[in-house]
């Protein structure tokens, strides 16, 4: 029983892709599923290599375009031994052609095969990885879990989780069939790097295949990369300090600005701030502004009125600063600071700053 | 796609140059369910009868997307034909007949139960939101078999089981590409769409040749335009088609049995807040004291 | 008036602190219109005179400053709180206006759990005024579906009503006592008490002034114990409104109090309960709450009456409670909402009248004809019934239609106003009034006299009285 990771190097978010699939096997598989990864008590993050019982392995499955890019995409791998095969980019419809063709759906024995029987398919978050995913499903008889949170291995099924409701809940479903196909879930791509996992392993290149032989009339032409919104807009912004009317006075919103400036962080404002012309109008975060989904968020003399609480409510952690333990925010938020904003604010853009220059944790936001 | 160059049989004069099928799915309004509502999910399910219906959102740009498609064709002197697709019960009819009234040529629903047991219950829940594989079933089956279509238009996923391969399914079953996290499609010619979508490096624009599964994602467009009462009224004669699975060749109940990831069970998300509180002698002490046992942690993730 | 715009602004700035007068020229027109021309604002466009600046009123004496200043100088007023109003009631009818904005008064001044009455300044969200006496178990028992975001000084000014109004009544039942500041300067506090017979009740003279005579900074209202766990809801639908109407009726003069008795008429019931309804359809609804013995029996009592209508089906009270329990407009749905007008310019207005329960159904179906016939472009036109009393009943016309051919300056004149005109027309031909609860705002001025009759000359002498100027929201109720 073996398992393939698959990366789609023929785009340029691999490194992602091979970040987020490490990170999903050292934390994503339950402790059953341990064996599976062939990780080791002692040798966490060593993915790929094989039990003592010499029965468990990965491999992972590099898709590329042009050749130049094979030794760079060789190091990415999260497992030790790597297979590489050259196909069409953008097109996970024929990508699965090479997977079915490398055995990926059955015991395959020739040479240059997987070999034995592929238990588990793991692919990237987003829409590439599901594509493979479902179809390799469709076309082997095994099943498909989408956006996977976790996975673990039973004894007949493998269980996984992913978001369902449209996000309300979480479901847990049983794959019954092998393979069981696997994309995991997005939010995989923002995990920590983890210091844990060793980005030097010694991989070895088991095969490399060129599929792009056969020359089809294509579906896809003028290809063309449109550029990307700018990531500065505070609806992308990862870490977010908010000012809200508490803090006063223009003078006082501006060295929120400055404090957030400091530690890297997107600088929004409340209404009623940007009412008053503390901040400028683009700054609005809420209803006729902004809604915002920051992994951290700063709100500093707010008392979170539900237009603003609507702007900041997908946050991932809430800090608030706010002398009045009655307002609204208190509910609203993860910490809760009762001060004067601003002191707080100046002190931890300080702690944060020295913090950077030790080298320590620098966000960029 | 297309009609050859210079063939010169007969053309059927209701020929029209690209069929486009756009496919869509009501489901409850989660939104307009409370915390509590969600907090009973663990221990059975959560009850979606009663809160009204709303067009599964992607599937509402779909929808508004082939209409702008058959109108900026009909420009560019072809003709795009509009059907509607529905796996659901009665509650789908009022979208059907607003379809209609859009401009859709055929609108049809396939009731999601097995021929002769359904059991409509109204606003209920279809019994195939975690069948991912037998709705794709029947989209392609009526794709294929009734419509002969060239392009299928449909939301990338829909609650409440937000598998998001149906798209894919239907491609498979098709023998089509598929692009997804369409946001805008324009006609260049009978056979050329220029297609805009989001792929995970970012967002492109392509030339599509031939038929293609299109799943929208967040389109610029995600709102259906609105018929008037007059509109209503002129066509308000045409037909609700309601086919059953099995015509379609489809055996509901059997391909349910051949679902191969099933739901066992759902959790609830807990999204409370603690607000605990961060104490201090000072400003410095309570950042501090802020720094270390939160933000730490957390700015190494940014 | 005999100032100049940086007149205007320069004496602004000598009344309040400089940072306290705004003069961003996006927020400026912003501040120039309500939800009334809500499809130019949605579309950025902009055709009412843009005011001079918008002033934070942050205590009553500064309020009583300005207003002094404007009187002085001749410069229009506008008060302004929550801005939600729908009528116009915010639009600045002349170039150079001052519009006073009082959210920054937001501090809840004292819940008297023990007289049972809540005071706060007019800035204070009404949300946030019902999250802090729910926490003792209490309620205020309004709740406007603008609740979230309307706050108390507006919600006064407009003469507002809540979804639970049949039971706790509107606005005007609950202040006991306010603080109000006129042009010249007076700031006037009525004092709270029970019930007072010292002459005519001078809380009428404020309640519902819409900004037109007098500014609110402080208002006290009643407070009520809250029983959320005895609601009961009890929903029905039936064929026609007319039997909608005589069902209300007959709960009414029967002596039944439930909180909320509705009906809805097809096209609006199209809207909410498509789920569990027929085309054509109209949804009964009611909700009884109180202490259990009271729920209990308003809705024994509701129902035996319903039962006597055998046009009427019982549905699952399930379906209603679920719809009961979403239906506030908090800033997601209001932001939604405007997403979905840019994209499909298709909008959807709503009129408000009353009448006797002999004339109700008369204007109904009369208005709802006659709109669909002589106005293009109406995807959808109907209403519901949502505030009983016991002589009658109000009309909540809600509809919508797609703005074609025409920008989105034009729409209040090519679709918007030609409905109210008719809706006034029907309503005041059977002597009904042409404003239940969003205020006359400017939208519906021109309609005054008529609704008044000789009665207006009271309410002229109450402007000439305390606005002798004429500064304050010119245009809303007076036309110009
Ligand atoms: C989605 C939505 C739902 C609504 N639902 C309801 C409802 O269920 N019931 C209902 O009655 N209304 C409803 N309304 C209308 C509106 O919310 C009410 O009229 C509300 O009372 C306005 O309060 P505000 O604080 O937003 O006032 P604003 O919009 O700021 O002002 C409204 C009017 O009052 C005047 N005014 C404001 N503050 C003062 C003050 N301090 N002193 C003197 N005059 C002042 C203004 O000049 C203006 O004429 C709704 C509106 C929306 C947009």
């Amino acid at each position: 029983m073996r398992f393939v990771v698959v990366l789609d190097g023929t785009v340029t978010t691999v490194a992602r892709q091979a970040r987020a699939l490490a990170a999903f096997l050292r934390d994503g598989l339950g402790d059953a599923s341990v064996e599976l990864a062939g990780v080791t008590e002692g040798g966490r993050g060593e993915l790929g290599g094989v039990t003592e019982r010499g029965e468990l392995a990965g491999e992972t499955l590099v898709f590329y375009a042009d050749d130049g890019d094979k030794r760079r995409l060789v190091d990415l791998a999260p497992t030790r031994d790597v297979r590489l095969v050259k196909t069409t980019a953008r097109r996970p419809d024929l990508m699965v052609d090479d997977l079915l063709a490398l055995g990926a759906g059955a015991h395959s024995t020739g040479p240059g095969t997987l070999g034995g029987e592929i238990a588990l398919i793991l692919t990237a978050g987003g829409a590439t990885g599901a594509e493979l995913a479902t179809r390799l499903a469709c076309r082997t008889g095994g099943a498909v879990l989408t956006d996977a949170l976790s996975i673990e291995v039973g004894p007949r099924e493998l269980r996984g989780r992913r978001t369902v409701y449209s996000s309300h809940l979480r479901g847990r479903f049983a794959l019954t069939t092998r393979p069981w196909c696997v994309s995991i879930d997005a939010s995989w791509n923002d995990g920590p790097r983890s210091p844990s996992l060793k980005p030097a392993l010694e991989h070895y290149v088991l095969s490399d295949t060129d599929e792009t032989g056969g020359a089809q009339a294509t579906p896809f032409e003028d290809i063309e990369l449109v550029a990307a919104p700018s990531t500065d807009d505070l609806a992308e912004s990862r870490f977010l300090v908010v000012a809200g009317y508490g803090a006063g006075s223009r003078e006082a919103t501006k060295r929120i600005a400055q404090a957030a400036r400091r530690m890297g962080a997107g600088f929004g404002a409340s209404r009623p701030v940007v009412m008053n012309a503390w901040a400028p109008l683009d700054r609005l975060i809420g209803v006729s502004g902004t809604r915002t989904a920051p992994v951290l968020c700063i709100v500093v003399g707010a008392s979170g009125a539900p237009a603003l609480s609507w702007g900041i409510e997908r946050a991932g952690f809430i800090v608030a600063i706010n002398p009045d333990d009655h307002a609204p925010i208190v509910r609203d938020s993860d910490a809760l600071l009762l001060d004067d904003g601003v002191a707080v604010i100046e002190e931890l853009a300080e702690i944060v700053a020295a913090q950077r220059e030790q080298g320590g944790a620098a966000p960029t936001a | 796609m297309g009609m050859g160059g210079l063939n010169t049989e007969a053309i059927p004069s209701q020929m029209s140059d690209l069929r486009v099928l756009a496919c869509f799915k009501a489901t409850p309004d989660f939104e307009a369910l409370r915390e509590a509502d969600w907090a009973t999910a663990a221990a059975g399910g959560v009850e979606t009868r009663y809160v009204r219906r709303v067009l599964n959102c992607f599937d509402e740009s779909a929808l508004e997307l082939a209409l702008r498609l058959s109108e900026t064709a009909a420009r560019r002197g072809v003709r795009a034909e509009l059907g509607a697709l529905s796996v659901g019960g009665r509650d789908v009819e009022p979208y059907l007949k607003t379809l209609v009234a859009l401009g859709y040529e055929r609108a049809t629903r396939v009731p999601p139960e097995a021929a002769g047991g359904e059991s409509e219950v109204a606003g209920g829940e279809s019994g195939l939101d975690f069948a991912p594989g037998v709705v794709a079933s029947i989209i392609a089956a009526y794709a294929q078999r009734v419509a002969h279509s060239d392009l299928v238009v449909l939301g990338w996923r829909s609650g409440p089981g937000d598998s998001g391969t149906v798209p894919f399914r239907v491609a498979e079953a098709l023998g089509w590409p598929c692009l997804t996290q369409v946001t805008e499609v324009e006609p260049l010619s009978d056979d050329r769409l220029r297609v805009a979508c989001v792929a995970d490096d970012g967002p492109l624009r392509l030339t599509l040749r031939g038929p293609c599964v299109l799943a929208v994602g967040n389109a610029v467009v995600s709102h259906l335009r609105v018929p008037t009462l007059k509109d209503r009224l002129a066509r308000r004669h045409r037909p609700i088609e309601v086919l059953a699975a099995a015509d379609l060749g489809v055996d509901i109940a059997a391909q349910r049995h051949r679902e191969t990831c099933l739901p066992t069970g759902f959790e609830t998300i807990d999204r409370s807040r603690r607000g605990v509180v961060i104490e201090g002698q000072s400003p410095h002490d309570k950042a501090q004291t802020l720094f270390d046992s939160r933000l730490r942690d957390i700015m190494e993730t940014l | 008036m005999d100032l100049s715009r940086e007149g205007v602004v320069d004496g602004l700035q000598r009344i309040v602190e400089p940072g306290d007068v705004i003069t961003d020229e996006k927020i400026l027109i912003e501040s120039s219109v309500d939800n009334f021309r809500k499809l130019q604002n949605i579309f950025g466009v902009h055709t009412m005179p843009v005011p001079a600046a918008v002033v934070m009123a942050r205590s009553t004496e500064k309020v009583a400053a300005i207003l002094r200043f404007a009187d002085r100088h001749g410069i229009n007023v506008i008060p302004r709180t929550g801005g939600t109003a729908t009528e116009g009631g915010l639009e600045s009818a002349v170039p150079d206006s001052i519009v006073i904005d009082g959210s920054a008064m937001n501090e809840v001044v004292n819940i008297d759990a023990y007289n049972m009455q809540a005071t706060c300044q007019c800035g204070v969200p009404l949300q946030v005024l019902e999250d802090r006496v729910r926490e003792l178990g209490l309620t205020t028992g309004h709740s406007p579906q603008s609740k979230p975001v309307a706050h108390m000084g507006g919600l006064v000014a407009t003469r507002s009503i809540g979804q639970f109004s049949t039971l706790y009544g509107g606005i005007e039942d609950m202040v006991v006592g306010l603080e109000a500041v006129f042009p010249n300067g007076a700031v006037t506090r009525i004092k709270n008490v029970p019930r007072r017979a010292a002459g005519p009740d001078i809380r009428h003279v404020v309640i519902g002034n819409e900004g037109a005579l007098c500014f609110i900074t402080e208002v006290t209202v009643k407070l009520f114990p809250y029983f959320p766990e005895n609601n009961v809801f009890l929903g029905y639908t039936l064929k026609d409104m007319k039997t909608g109407f005589e069902a209300l009726r007959a709960v009414m003069v029967n002596g039944y109090k439930p909180s909320v008795a509705r009906v809805y008429d097809p096209g609006d019931a199209g809207l909410h309960f498509s789920h569990f309804v027929a085309d054509d359809d109209c949804v009964l609804l009611f909700m009884a709450e109180g202490p259990a013995g009271i729920a209990k029996a308003t809705a024994a009592g509701v129902e035996g009456i319903v039962a006597a209508f055998p046009e009427c089906t019982r549905v699952d009270s399930a379906y209603i409670e679920t719809w009961f329990n979403d239906l506030c407009w908090g800033p997601d749905k209001i932001t939604a909402e405007d997403e979905r007008i840019r994209q499909t310019r298709n909008v959807n207005r709503t009129t408000e009248i009353s009448a006797d329960w002999s004339s109700i159904n008369d204007i109904y179906q009369a208005a709802r004809a006659r709109i669909i016939e002589e106005i293009p472009d109406i995807t959808m036109m109907g209403g519901h019934s949502s505030h009983s009393y016991i002589n009658g009943t109000n009309m909540y016309f809600n509809y919508f239609f797609n703005v074609v051919d025409v920008g989105p300056a034009e729409e209040t004149t090519k679709y918007y106003l030609p409905i109210i005109s008719i809706i006034c027309e029907e309503t005041l031909k059977r002597g009904g009034s042409i404003v239940h609860h969003h205020g006359i705002g400017k939208a519906r001025a021109p309609w005054v006299k008529d609704e008044y009759g000789s009665s207006y000359y009271i309410l002229e002498t109450l402007k000439q009285a305390f606005d002798p100027d004429g500064i304050m929201n010119k245009g809303t109720i007076f036309p110009l």
